[in-house]
């Protein structure tokens, strides 16, 4: 997975160019849209757009498109949107799963034998006062897990550089259509 | 022992260094504004963490109004404006 730790011009387009892109094709679809729809067909598109800009190199993008072709209705507009570039690659279900039981467990020895050295060196006190912060970083981690997508079967590292790309993306999205939004307002405002 | 150093072999666990962890959670430290100036010895990993999640709920809120917004600006475009056959033109 390349980092992006900043965002380039030619990434919003890409986003901008894909997202109206699925607009269009929706409308398509559906014509006389009522509001809701409406939002539906704006904030899907945004998400199909902005996922399809890793092309399928990252976790959270493939979960992410994933997730929205799982619903019947919108897995026709999604395969009218990739028809004629990437593929939706189907998100295998993760082996990873018995390979973090095998280090939980692993862990869980460490563990318990760690603690029981370090209480002699730090005073049980300071022994405390560690597992309490283990277990902030703990449920921090869990929650940070059910909000990036795909987080749920992630270890520490993964997710980490999952978040960061997850979060430059987000950036990107929100920008764009923040500008759209202004753009579309100033206009109407002008006459 | 040995049983221990094979099922790390089996499981394909590299070597993670500390300072691979520290060097990713100071990245993460440089894109949430909340924390971006502060010292990362004086920010601690579970303070990253619960400020990286807050960022990320807000930016998912924002992507919802700003859906909104879109959704209502295109309904309220007046029909007959060249603004509307500009908008319509270009988003449908």
């Amino acid at each position: 997975m390349k980092a992006r730790t900043g965002y380039s011009t030619s990434l919003k387009q890409e986003f901008l160019k894909k997202w109206i892109k699925g607009i269009r094709i929706y409308s398509n679809f559906k014509k006389d849209m009522n509001i809701l729809e409406r939002k539906k067909a704006i904030k899907l598109s945004a998400d199909l757009a902005i996922a399809s800009t890793r092309n399928a190199s990252t976790r959270w993008s493939r979960t992410l498109t994933a997730n929205i072709s799982k619903n019947e209705t919108n897995k026709i507009f999604v395969e009218q949107i990739f028809s004629d570039s990437e593929v939706i690659k189907k998100e295998a279900p993760s082996r990873l799963m018995a390979r973090s039981n095998r280090i939980a467990s692993k862990k869980i020895w460490r563990r318990s034998h760690i603690t029981q050295i370090k209480a002699r060196k730090m005073g049980p006190y300071a022994v405390k006062a560690r597992s309490i912060a283990k277990k902030l970083v703990k449920n921090r981690t869990k929650v940070l897990k059910s909000l990036v997508p795909g987080g749920e079967n992630m270890d520490g590292i993964s997710l980490i550089k999952e978040t960061l790309d997850y979060i430059v993306s987000l950036r990107v999205q929100v920008d764009v259509m923040r500008r759209l939004a202004s753009a579309a307002e100033n206009s109407t405002r002008s006459l | 022992m040995s049983s221990r150093r094979s099922q790390m072999r089996q499981a394909g666990v590299s070597r993670i260094t500390e300072d691979q962890i520290v060097d990713l959670v100071s990245k993460l430290q440089q894109l949430i504004p909340e924390i971006r100036n502060r010292r990362s010895d004086k920010v601690s990993a579970s303070k990253v963490l619960q400020e990286t999640c807050n960022y990320i709920k807000n930016l998912h809120r924002e992507v919802d109004d700003l859906s909104d917004r879109l959704s209502q600006l295109l309904e309220s475009i007046d029909s007959d404006s060249a603004q509307a056959a500009i908008v319509r033109s270009l988003l449908m």
